[in-house]
């Protein structure tokens, strides 16, 4: 589960220092372990890693913590500081015309990456297009169109043209009159000569503003030297990080940014064009040190809930809270996780709810699969507003019609108003939760709650 | 590949052979005195007819220790290698097999095994030779790569013809090149081939394959895009039955092992084609998480062996250790290049002593 591997261990040892006030340098020593214990199978480079826990032991030892800080908090927040100092903010990436250049290994999923960029600046109110120069790859064409005309934007490519500097060079002829031009290349690693320099001849003649790297999250110590080479090459302004919908953390990227002195651009996060978001040091750190994401997770909320309308003001989400769950909210909620991706996605970023909680709910709670939400939206098309507000009172006549209305079997709607009932349970026992309750939830859930993890910290960094 | 980790690990046999030479005079004798006992009851006996051979020959004692010195030493326990000692050459071993990307647990237990074997023996032994640094560095190292279970070539020469092997992995590790290598590889040992292309997902999928079945002159079973992949492989095990094809090499789409849903689908393609031999591809170049997918996609569709893709890209290797240590699968291919040949067979004897030599 992607937070809990790691995340356990660092926690375990952070809280040994709840309460203290102090540090000694044995509590230090502990915790720089466990720090590069983490950041090491976050596939971050090992001369990076013993630089920052070198500078965190110092720091941690040298500095007075703030009154009032614990002494956790205090090595929190250095360790935090000394990675975002690394990381620094996502690359600049301005709303205006531009030409992007895109490189990388085989396979790191720069095609796919072009086609996501091209959709969110056109999601950003700019025209963009996309060129494919890969020449060598089979299928390399035919893949870079389809994922355009997912995309919706413009794409440029010759099929049966083997010199990648011509296609780029009609590319740009004929791309023309888009505002953002974004050129995908062939698959090439550090050590083919040939290649790289097909790679400088390319970027002479698009000239491109912004050359960027593609990794795979799931690269490891290798990356430093990818990095090396293509700056070299072409000089990298940017990375993107790809695939960081598996378990790998990505931790490749620190070195890559560390020695071409750029920062990450964008991430990756699944099949579809629309899985990429802008990087956020925040969210990315969290997750390297397997400490949850809680600030991610609200954007993403957020986003979901704007893309699901806010013209409908009658909807109050913290009359959920209140212990007024109905169908109206579970409808809107169930639109929401829709527009924030798979479910299993959302879990991990919510801290603490990644490996344990997720194993122990019951497979139902999981269950609610698209197709199945798609079926209930129906169903819910067929109830009156009087029956959405107060679903406990629908009858069995009731049921009989919206069968019918809806066109599903009864035993579909009994499930959806079933699936309610447990809903509704569940936000009470959210609400006004305290570590006692949440105990119990779990108890209830069925898996017997064991091995702790849970809910504990809701923050990212506990408390 | 290997390069930069067989550099580290020269590094470790020379700190060892370095704590052999110097004892550390100031280091307490009751300490390691301690340690010896508790660690290698055996060996004393060993030691005391050992010692004087040693330090009889001027040449196997460069620092030119007397006699007398070493007896000393013999009787503080100090002829011995203790795990005081071992500690900051091991430590920098396990750091140099993570930057060699080799997955923690797994760096770990190469670097106990190495702590029991190399704690307690005598010093003398390190330096006449009679244990070697190398040779125990290789030991552990060969322990975990070299996991045994089939043969490639043997098993298809020995298995009832059509034989049908399936590849699984993550996106963009190269599957479908690492078939298409396949292909002509048994093309040249004489067997048929036909590919089927199960990732009916991925845009472009057809097209690549087709493009390599074309330039390979080998048949090509695919379905359109969307289509259930299960169907397009049965499909050709099935053309490969009523043509004598030998073997059927089936394609699937990449995907990520966290991703429920299409884990499932591997399954049921496990399940409905019930292949002969299931091979997971993974990149050399993948660093920690290279074991934890292994070991989800076994637990999916379980895996007979494992091609190991991009080792030329300057790659450490680690992924190759850890992978076989942990699935217990044995690495049968080492993906070398961009060329239908530049596929080479894994022999775990060869690297290790590429790794020590």
């Amino acid at each position: 589960m992607v937070l809990d591997d790691l995340g356990s261990s660092l926690r375990g040892s952070l809280d040994q220092l709840r309460g203290k006030s102090r540090l000694d340098e044995e509590d230090v020593e502990d915790i720089v372990k466990e720090i590069q214990r983490s950041l090491l199978q976050a596939d971050v480079s090992v001369d990076l890693v013993m630089d920052l826990s070198e500078d965190i032991r110092q720091r941690a030892l040298d500095e007075e913590p703030p009154g009032g800080t614990s002494a956790r908090d205090h090595v929190l927040r250095i360790v935090y500081e000394e990675l975002v100092d690394l990381v620094g903010e996502s690359t600049d990436l301005p709303l205006e015309d531009q030409t992007i250049m895109l490189a990388g290994l085989q396979g790191s999923g720069k095609t796919t990456t072009a086609a996501k960029m091209a959709w969110w600046f056109s999601k950003k109110g700019l025209r963009p297009g996309v060129i494919q120069t890969d020449t060598f790859r089979p299928g390399a064409y035919d893949q870079a169109k389809q994922m355009a005309e997912r995309a919706e934007v413009e794409f440029y490519g010759e099929p049966d043209n083997d010199n990648p500097v011509e296609i780029a060079e009609h590319g740009m002829e004929e791309l023309s009159d888009v505002d953002v031009l974004i050129v995908d290349t062939a698959g090439r690693h550090a050590l083919e000569e040939t290649l790289i320099d097909e790679l400088e001849q390319i970027e002479s003649v698009v000239e491109p503003d912004r050359n960027l790297l593609v990794l795979d999250a799931a690269i490891g110590q290798g990356a430093k030297e990818q990095a090396d080479r293509f700056d070299d090459a072409v000089g990298i302004d940017g990375v993107t990080i790809t695939k960081l919908d598996g378990t790998a953390k990505g931790g490749g990227a620190l070195a890559a940014v560390d020695r071409t002195d750029s920062s990450i651009a964008f991430l990756g996060t699944g099949e579809e064009v629309q899985d990429i978001e802008r990087f956020e040091p925040d969210g990315f750190i969290s997750r390297l040190l397997g400490m949850g994401d809680l600030k991610q997770l609200t954007e993403r909320v957020e986003r979901a809930m704007e893309e699901t309308g806010q013209d409908e003001d009658d909807w109050d989400p913290e009359s959920m809270m209140d212990g007024e769950f109905t169908l109206h909210d579970m409808r809107k909620q169930m639109e929401a996780m829709n527009n924030m991706g798979p479910l299993s996605q959302v879990m991990d970023m919510i801290p603490g709810l990644g490996g344990g909680l997720k194993d122990q709910l019951p497979d139902d709670a999981m269950d609610v699969t698209q197709e199945r939400m798609r079926d209930f939206e129906v169903i819910m098309d067929s109830m009156t507003d009087d029956e959405l507000q107060n679903p406990r009172s629908i009858s069995k006549s009731q049921i009989e019609r919206i069968a019918r209305g809806s066109g599903k079997e009864e035993e579909q709607i009994r499930e959806l108003l079933e699936q309610h009932k447990m809903m509704d349970r569940m936000m009470d026992q959210f609400s006004g939760m305290g570590d006692g309750d949440m105990q119990r939830m779990m108890k209830q859930m069925g898996g017997g709650g064991g091995g702790g993890g849970g809910l504990g910290g809701m923050g990212p960094f506990g408390d | 590949m290997f390069d930069s980790l067989k550099e580290k690990l020269g590094k470790f046999k020379d700190d060892v052979e370095e704590e052999a030479d110097e004892p550390e005079p100031d280091a307490e004798p009751e300490d390691a005195a301690v340690e010896s006992d508790g660690d290698a009851a055996d060996a004393p006996a060993a030691d005391a007819s050992e010692e004087p051979d040693d330090a009889g020959d001027p040449e196997v004692n460069p620092k030119g220790d007397s006699l007398t010195e070493r007896a000393k030493l013999f009787a503080s326990g100090q002829a011995k290698i203790t795990e005081a000692e071992l500690e900051e050459p091991l430590e920098q071993l396990e750091f140099a097999l993570l930057e060699g990307d080799v997955e923690m647990s797994v760096a770990r237990d190469i670097v106990e095994q190495l702590r029991e074997e190399l704690v307690g023996t005598a010093r003398a032994q390190v330096k006449t030779g009679e244990i070697v640094v190398e040779e125990a560095i290789g030991n552990a190292m060969l322990d975990v790569i070299d996991v045994g279970g089939m043969d490639f070539d043997e098993e298809i020469a020995a298995h009832e013809m059509p034989i049908t092997i399936i590849f699984t992995g993550v996106n963009g590790v190269g599957k479908t090149t690492t078939i298409a290598k396949l292909g002509k590889y048994l093309d040249d040992r004489g067997y048929d081939v036909v590919l089927a292309n199960g990732d009916t997902y991925r845009a472009g999928a057809n097209e690549q394959l087709q493009e390599h079945a074309d330039t390979l002159d080998l048949k090509l079973i695919s379905h359109e895009q969307g289509g259930d992949p299960a169907a397009v492989i049965y499909d050709a095990v099935e053309y490969a039955e009523a043509n004598e094809v030998d073997v059927v090499l089936g394609d699937t789409a990449g995907r990520l092992h966290t991703a429920d849903d299409l884990m499932a689908q591997l399954e049921k393609i496990d399940r409905v084609v019930g292949p002969d031999m299931t091979i997971f591809a993974d990149e050399a170049v993948a660093g920690q998480d290279a074991t934890h997918r292994a070991k989800q996609f076994n637990d999916a569709a379980e895996i007979d062996g494992v091609v190991l893709t991009k080792a030329d890209a300057d790659s450490q290797g680690g992924a190759a250790i850890s992978i076989a240590e942990v699935t217990g699968k044995p690495i049968l291919f080492l993906g070398t290049g961009q060329g239908y040949d530049d596929l080479e067979t894994f022999d775990p004897e060869v690297i290790v002593e590429r790794l020590t030599e």
